[in-house]
């Protein structure tokens, strides 16, 4: 074939593709568009709950947002302001318990399970037993707690929530962290090894921090789930009106965000449903930074 | 070693967070602690808020529970004391820990009331008969003769009737199904008298006074059972009742004390209590002409034995809730105590002591 004969071939391919170009009714191309714009419409619509949740919470809670709510203790009832303190600070005092329980316990476990012994019995074990657990109905979490802790101690205590809330982000940990120790080259674990690294010198200085933002993620996201839960609060930390009276108070019952919402929202006092508005929106803020942080950190790739 | 530094700072924060509020109250503090009925909640909570307010070093609160929920939490000693709209029944009583003790104190009393979603909301009277109709699923229509004759200025609606019931177990639903226990031995038997009921199927269930007053509120024709105190702070509508001596009565301070002062105690002790007043009672359908047929006590359980620095405490706040703070009781949808009433609490309050 000579060179002519071609371009004038090519030519004609051209020509021949010219009407596909920008025709919008071509059938292929609207079906793109279609399907394009179901979509966006879908994911408006899944978004559309969150962002009036979001705008329901800032026009009902946001005008009460000042230095006594968030400091001050809760009205009783035909009160006049008063705030939700006691709970911010009992919130991120269980929140903190539970995270030193289930932090070291988690990412040991991870690591068992992705270094140390991947398929051994016990690590199958352990990981049908987290998931297990992740499916685990919260107010079990509670009742497990209220009948191991609360009936022997013979009191609600910050403890115990601390602990029931432990239980529920431990599989969160373990298998977050399992997946992005996991993903960790092996080939930069073996340049270790040939190093003459012993394996606890590959975990600790290879295998984690490598790992580290995947882990963080995990860890963030737990705690955002835990800082939002009020079923396994209900039995253990029940609630208080008062601040957490030092480190004795730790072994009082302890107020919540979450529990405090439970109940001042089927009160019939304006001013207790403003506060649970008001508390609503705290929440809400501290579990969206704990998301918003996770995504952050969690961006940095191997 | 990044992870021990992880571990290290977490454990470092836990421990920051605990001691940065270590200062705002000091160590020498009694910390008590109630929990049970959420009927009295408002009422209980803004005595403790005001009662430790007024004696320094002394936190006092009650937490809202649910009646089943505090009984429990007394008869496994992990509160101080508890509340119950139901009292204790024998079977509970004998359960107590016998080093313990137990000694129910009526502490206020409230209503039950019944709300309506009917065009304009007129005042409703509903004839005794009606209700019990209504509430065992016989009577499914607005359009009746015998609520047009006790209500000749209602133009009724060609509403089906809906009713409303608590979908959750509680004191409300023991007090009402109660009374109707009381009035009709068909309802006795057919629904019961307890916490949760057998209702009929047709009934529409919601969790907690504010989800029943929302359901009757959205719902054209529908009928339900809430708390006067949350009816009255919400500004629900609310049925006069037909009570057993045949007259209208609406529900509110008067009515409600006249249903109480029929309660005639039980003469005997209580159960495995010699010497300890039984003070529970019940008006299931009070004979007055004025009275409310809904009504009831309320009961605070405390211990008879336990640390005299707390006993101190619980009886000083007792005489609190006795005196000063029946004054809280009527403005909050409460009915304050009669006299005799608190002569026999002020009584058994004694009880409330040192460990054996």
């Amino acid at each position: 074939m000579t060179r002519v004969a071609s371009e004038a071939l090519l030519e004609q391919d051209l020509a021949s593709m010219k009407p596909l170009q920008g025709s919008l009714l071509e059938g292929r191309s609207l079906k793109s568009r279609i399907y394009t714009g179901i979509t966006w419409g879908l994911a408006i619509l899944a978004s559309l709950p969150l962002f009036s949740v979001l705008y329901m919470l800032i026009a009902k809670g946001g005008a009460r947002i000042n230095w006594e709510t968030l400091t001050a203790l809760p009205p009783a009832a035909f009160e006049f302001g008063g705030g939700i303190g006691p709970a911010i600070v009992g919130t991120a005092i269980m929140v903190g318990i539970g995270s030193a329980i289930s932090i070291p316990i988690g990412i040991l476990a991870a690591i068992y399970l992705a270094e140390v012994a991947p398929h051994s019995k016990l690590a199958e074990t352990a990981r049908f037993l987290a998931k297990v657990l992740t499916g685990f109905p919260s107010i079990l979490a509670g009742v497990f707690v209220y009948a191991v802790l609360v009936v022997s101690m013979k009191t609600y205590s910050a403890w115990a929530g601390g602990i029931a809330l432990a239980v529920l982000m431990l599989p969160t940990i373990i298998l977050t962290a399992e997946e992005t120790l996991k993903q960790v080259p092996q080939k930069m674990k073996d340049a270790a090894y040939g190093m003459g690294c012993t394996r606890a010198q590959v975990v600790a200085a290879v295998t984690l921090p490598t790992g580290l933002p995947g882990v963080i993620t995990g860890v963030l996201l737990a705690v955002a789930g835990a800082a939002g839960e009020s079923a396994p609060l209900l039995f253990t930390a029940l609630f208080s009106t008062y601040y957490v009276n030092g480190l004795e108070g730790l072994g009082q019952p302890t107020a919540s965000l979450s529990i405090l919402i439970y109940n001042f929202s089927g009160m019939p006092y304006d001013n207790q449903i403003e506060l649970a508005w008001a508390a609503s929106l705290v929440l809400v803020l501290i579990i969206l930074v704990f998301n918003i942080l996770a995504r952050v950190l969690g961006r940095q790739k191997f | 070693m990044v992870f021990a530094n992880v571990a290290r700072s977490t454990l470092a924060a836990c421990t920051l967070s605990a001691l940065a509020f270590a200062p705002l109250a000091s160590a020498d503090e009694i910390q008590l602690n109630g929990s049970g009925a959420s009927f009295p909640f408002p009422l209980y909570a803004k005595w403790a808020k005001d009662f430790s307010r007024k004696h320094k070093g002394i936190q006092l609160q009650y937490q809202a529970v649910g009646s089943g929920a505090g009984i429990r939490a007394f008869l496994a000693e992990t509160v101080d004391f508890a509340a119950s709209d139901a009292a204790m029944n024998d079977e509970e009583i004998a359960k107590v820990p016998t080093d313990k003790g137990v000694v129910l104190l009526p502490m206020t009393a409230g209503e039950v009331v019944l709300s309506y979603n009917l065009p304009g909301n007129p005042e409703l009277k509903l004839p005794r008969d009606v209700m019990q109709d209504i509430f065992l699923g016989k009577l499914t229509t607005w359009r009746d003769e015998r609520l047009q004759q006790a209500n000749p200025g209602i133009d009724f609606p060609d509403d089906d009737i809906t009713v409303v019931r608590r979908s959750d177990s509680s004191g409300t639903t023991y007090v009402f199904t109660g009374h109707l226990a009381c009035a009709s031995d068909e309802f006795k038997q057919e629904v019961g008298h307890g916490k949760s009921v057998n209702w009929p199927k047709s009934f529409v269930g919601a969790p907690k006074n504010d989800g029943v007053a929302a359901m009757i509120k959205q719902t054209p024709g529908a009928i339900g059972y809430i708390e006067y105190g949350y009816a009255e702070a919400t500004g629900q509508p609310m049925a006069s009742l037909q009570n057993k001596a045949g007259e209208f009565v609406k529900p509110g301070e008067a009515s409600g004390q006249a249903a109480l002062a029929s309660a005639e105690f039980p003469s005997g002790d209580l159960p495995g209590y010699a010497g300890t007043p039984d003070l529970r009672v019940w008006v299931c359908d009070p004979t007055g002409e004025a009275a409310y047929p809904i009504a009831t006590f309320t009961w605070m359980l405390m211990y008879q034995h336990q640390d005299e620095e707390k006993a101190q405490v619980l009886r000083e706040f007792i005489e609190y809730g006795l005196n000063k703070g029946q004054k809280d009781a009527p403005k909050m949808g409460y009915i304050p105590l009669p006299e005799n009433v608190k002569a026999k609490v002020e009584d058994a309050l004694k009880l409330v002591g040192d460990s054996k």
